[in-house]
């Protein structure tokens, strides 16, 4: 673990991908592997913070193309936190246009001054004081006019966020109704089919079973299949007859390693030939994958033996 | 999120202290941290209530080790726990139908309704003016101009400071951190001398 870690500290940081991460254009298996260097990595974590940082500044500034603009609404404007970045960026995108064209006029104003002082001493008194008047006059004006412009200039780029945004909120409103109405649709068109069809149910449980000698080897893959109505995956494990534990404790993890789920003090059951060990998972917990599902013994003194390991993919219709 | 029916008690709150660590201030430090990292997750993962979310991811791991489950490694276990969960958010969108959260909301009133935008702007600048003239400066010049005047203004900021461009960005991100807090905070007492 530890070494690994260190590997991941080693990879130089693609900035891209974390643009792509925040955008979520990643895969599911690309997202986790971000997060999990984000999560062991705090300079990596930093620099996600960063990027996600200027993503929002480009946002704000009106720089994203119109697929990156899509995804950042639907990722960044849901979260009231994130929306708060948001805010932010944009009150601070102002103050430092203000303060840039304050900077600016003012050294324009400093050179103009020394330019017209070296002119004007070479002047009569008169004139020096009619040239100084005029002078106060237009750098006075001019000031006004600057300010005048920002000011104009910051509220041009709020309106035009604004636009933006009623833009983006009417055309998800006319996709949500498009959506909803081909919903509405199909679930029509299937309640249909399924009344021609005599009302027969869709199954609410999926069912794998695992057969001793079989799913033991990593070579053999089974394959539980889950209909998108399918609320329980129901697993059974068929023993061997020297599998003779009081009670059973079963660890399902993806190949990665990732918990799934545990199952302590399972009993064992008899079945059609020989006995078997059984429990069910919330289809939920099941993403589409490679997973592991470890078979222990339970001895009475609470210590564990190693029954066997079983392999078996899951498949989202 | 579908609604889970148990709730964090404090004997399942107390277990998950006692498997973070034996004394209880480092417990606590712990268990922060980890539902920081869940927020986090779940804000990355463009979710719409992320505290929610990472409130029960922690309640389910608690309620797991109430019932006497063995977790070796709790922020893994969490970690896990909170990606089953946004499965099961994926998956209830497309089941129900609840686009709604994938339409963007107009984010042109970020702030209670009846609040001043310009608050905001008047907050941020009192922030910035107790920031010293050399912070000041630097997140003014670092977050400023469009894309390329931004690569060159940090180039050259890098130059000045005289370090690594991934220094000065943290140093910056900080000190926006903080801008956006004391901004915040302002708003909020503004609002409440407004009450």
């Amino acid at each position: 673990m530890s070494g690994s870690q260190s590997d991941m500290r080693s990879e130089p940081i693609d900035e891209m991908l974390l643009i792509k991460y925040l955008l979520g254009d990643l895969s599911e298996e690309e997202q986790v592997r971000v997060e999990d260097r984000a999560f062991a990595d705090a300079d990596y974590r930093g620099a996600l913070e960063a990027v996600e940082a200027d993503l929002i500044d480009a946002y704000v500034r009106g720089e994203l193309l119109p697929a990156e603009r899509h995804g950042f609404e639907r990722r960044f404007l849901i979260s009231p936190q994130r929306r708060k970045k948001v805010a932010f960026a944009r009150d601070l995108a102002r103050v430092a246009a203000e303060a840039k064209a304050a900077e600016s006029a003012s050294s324009i104003r400093l050179s103009a001054w020394q330019a017209l002082l070296r002119l004007v001493r070479g002047w009569n008194p008169v004139l020096q004081f009619a040239a100084g008047l005029a002078v106060l006059i237009f750098v006075v004006g001019s000031s006004l006019l600057a300010i005048q412009g920002v000011a104009m200039r910051s509220r041009v780029a709020v309106l035009e966020t604004q636009r933006h945004d009623l833009q983006a909120r009417t055309e998800g409103l006319q996709r949500q109704l498009g959506e909803e109405q081909a919903r509405a649709g199909s679930l029509a068109a299937q309640l249909q089919q399924q009344q021609k069809a005599g009302g027969a149910p869709v199954p609410l449980v999926a069912s794998l079973v695992l057969l001793p000698g079989l799913s033991r080897a990593e070579s053999r893959r089974e394959q539980l299949v889950l209909n998108p109505s399918a609320q329980i995956a129901h697993i059974e494990i068929q023993l061997e007859p020297g599998d003779n534990y009081p009670r059973f404790r079963a660890e399902l993890r993806t190949l990665r390693g990732e918990e799934v789920l545990i199952r302590g003090s399972l009993p064992r059951r008899r079945a059609t030939a020989g006995y078997s060990v059984s429990f069910d998972v919330p289809a939920s917990a099941l993403a589409e994958g490679q997973y592991e599902l470890a078979l222990k013994g339970l001895l009475n003194d609470q210590s564990l033996q190693d029954v066997g390991y079983y392999y078996f993919s899951v498949q989202k219709q | 999120m579908q609604s889970e029916k148990w709730s964090l008690t404090q004997e399942a709150f107390n277990g998950l202290l006692d498997s973070l660590a034996p004394n209880r201030d480092i417990a606590a430090e712990r268990y922060l941290e980890i539902r920081k990292k869940l927020v986090r997750l779940f804000e990355w993962r463009g979710c719409s209530t992320p505290e929610e979310y990472a409130d029960e991811a922690v309640n389910r791991c608690a309620k797991k080790i109430g019932e006497g489950e063995e977790i070796r490694d709790v922020a893994t276990y969490c970690i896990g726990i909170a990606r089953m969960l946004l499965h099961e958010m994926a998956r209830e969108r497309v089941r129900e139908g609840r686009f709604l959260d994938e339409v963007p909301e107009p984010h042109t009133v970020p702030t209670e309704p009846g609040s001043d935008p310009e608050h905001g702007v008047e907050c941020l600048r009192r922030c910035l003016g107790e920031l010293s003239p050399g912070n000041r400066d630097l997140i003014l010049n670092y977050y400023q101009g469009d894309k390329g005047e931004k690569i060159k203004t940090r180039k050259g900021l890098t130059e000045l400071f005289g370090v690594p461009a991934s220094t000065l960005r943290m140093r910056a991100l900080r000190l926006r951190q903080r801008l956006q807090l004391c901004a915040e905070q302002c708003v909020q007492q503004h609002a409440t001398i407004a009450l």
